[in-house]
């Protein structure tokens, strides 16, 4: 599959703080890329090299196989969407208001406002002024303008870090859709159940490297004690190795009707990044 | 390189809106007109006092409003958005000044008609004062790129509205202080000057070298504003 993103040895110094030491990965067209870290490891950094708003220190990173340098050329702007925790909304104007100007400045037609408010549940709320609104809807409304023009690639810095679940769900089904229609996702968070929940593939970035890059899947897999527990009818639980030895102890339990329930012990991507980087994701 | 009149137009049209909601930017609109029904009062008619209104309306409405508007769009972090979108630098600057450009035109068309200032030749007179706006207008937006609120840009706007506005006052000076005399190439000056000689029947080809001095301060603006604006589209 084609690589939408391709960064290599990519490194930031901010005066004395190294915010990227070496960061390499590739995106592929159409898939949910999760790019995990705790606060300060660098998310944001990266979102801003890859989207022209900063320079890197040293390394190469390209963007529908060009250089982010070319990122800047309008052409190019309109191919990728960019979602951060600074809402950029204006606050005197209506929600309506706001979209409109992104529809002109994006040439895409009005009536695209009605179908994006919908997707993020707004569409009641359309002539209120941004200023009033929470901080959970101003961001469904900086997410909805961010998906107005439908983007090949887009960069979502938190996207859930301010909504209650409900409006959570509702956003990850829109994404799920919009992915559907072939939009590759750039996801960066630090919510583990969103990273599971939405993404291909997944990147643990700490230190200012990239720790694991994998599936979900063959993450918890590979990360596995390989062992199961089940929960008997007096309320104990049994911890079972897998294999032959586990089976004949499970075979016996199920017998003599021990058994309630049988889970197998995969470890959350919480629990790996703990154990890959000694340190907790917050 | 492409230049849209429909993203312009939409950035203006956003800008309007916007400006007619914030009464703390809007309302200084109305100080030239305050000033020019004065003056229509006092009587007082000389070029001076016309162009004491006329560059008061470029420092409060081409300068101090643009700067305004540039230094709330970085302060609200929406100027980025505009950088990340399709809008070219052209596009953006353009659209940012085109509000302000409209004001200004229109608030000394009125202050002019106040104070009943007819000049002798309408057209040079309007050259000049287009390109004056186009300098002022440039100057608002290079000091909101520079600030990094409102408050701060109305903090460092105002010296360069009062030079600019009232630095005509300092050339009764210049015998005292010679060094003064470099106030001569001051935009504002160069436009009184070519007003007073419009008055005394100057056509277009004796006020070229007025005309070129405010031009030479529009290229200079527009290149540092053009090169700060690049400058704030990297972190």
């Amino acid at each position: 599959m084609e690589n939408i993103i391709e960064v290599k040895a990519l490194a930031k110094v901010f005066a004395n703080q190294t915010a990227l030491e070496s960061v390499d990965f590739c995106v592929k067209k159409g898939e949910i890329f999760g790019f995990l870290g705790p606060s300060g490891s660098g998310k944001t950094t990266t979102i801003k090299i890859l989207t022209g708003q900063l320079n890197p220190t040293n390394g190469e990173a390209t963007v529908f196989g060009e250089p982010v340098s070319n990122l800047k050329k309008s052409s190019f702007r309109k191919r990728f969407g960019v979602l951060t925790d600074n809402s950029g909304l204006y606050g005197r104007l209506s929600i309506y208001d706001n979209l409109k100007l992104y529809c002109d400045l994006y040439d895409v037609p009005l009536s695209k406002i009605n179908e994006v408010l919908d997707g993020v549940n707004l569409i009641a709320e359309k002539s209120k002024k941004v200023s009033l609104l929470s901080k959970g809807m101003t961001q469904r409304v900086v997410l909805a303008r961010a998906l107005l023009h439908e983007p090949e690639l887009l960069f979502l810095d938190e996207p859930t870090s301010a909504l209650d679940p409900v409006n959570t769900r509702h956003i990850y089904e829109g994404l799920r859709a919009l992915n559907a229609k072939g939009t590759t996702i750039f996801l960066s968070t630090h919510d583990m159940h969103e990273a599971e929940t939405l993404c291909d593939r997944i990147a643990f970035l700490d230190k200012g490297k990239i720790q694991l890059l994998d599936t979900p899947k063959k993450l918890k897999r590979n990360y596995s004690d390989s062992t199961i527990t089940v929960e008997l009818i007096n309320d104990e639980k049994v911890v079972l190795p897998a294999g032959t030895e586990g089976a004949e102890q499970l075979f016996e339990l199920m017998k003599d009707n021990q058994v309630v329930t049988v889970h197998s012990n995969e470890p959350t991507l919480g629990d790996i990044f703990v154990q890959v980087t000694g340190r907790k994701l917050a | 390189m492409t230049f849209s009149m429909k993203r312009v137009h939409a950035i203006f049209q956003k800008d309007l809106k916007d400006f007619s909601r914030n009464m703390a930017v809007s309302s200084i609109i109305f100080m030239p007109l305050i000033l020019a029904a004065f003056y229509s009062r006092m009587g007082m008619d000389s070029i001076d006092a016309h162009y004491t209104i006329i560059n008061m309306t470029f420092g409060m409405v081409a300068t101090f409003v643009q700067c305004c508007l540039i230094a709330e769009e970085k302060e609200k972090n929406t100027l980025r958005g505009l950088m990340l979108s399709p809008a070219t630098t052209s596009e953006i600057l353009g659209g940012k000044s085109l509000l302000s450009f409209v004001l200004t035109i229109i608030i000394i068309f009125f202050s002019a008609f106040l104070v009943e200032y007819k000049p002798a030749n309408i057209g040079v007179v309007a050259i000049a004062i287009v390109l004056s706006s186009f300098f002022y207008i440039g100057m608002g937006t290079l000091l909101g790129l520079l600030t990094k609120s409102v408050m701060e840009a109305s903090f460092f706007v105002m010296p360069v509205i009062i030079v600019f506005s009232f630095g005509s006052f300092v050339m009764g000076f210049v015998d005292q202080y010679p060094i003064l005399k470099v106030a001569n190439y001051l935009p504002n000056i160069q436009l009184i000057d070519l007003a007073t000689k419009v008055e005394v029947g100057a056509g277009f080809g004796d006020v070229l070298s007025n005309l070129g001095i405010i031009a030479a301060w529009v290229v200079v603006i527009f290149a540092l504003t053009v090169v700060v604006y690049r400058k704030r589209m990297v972190d």
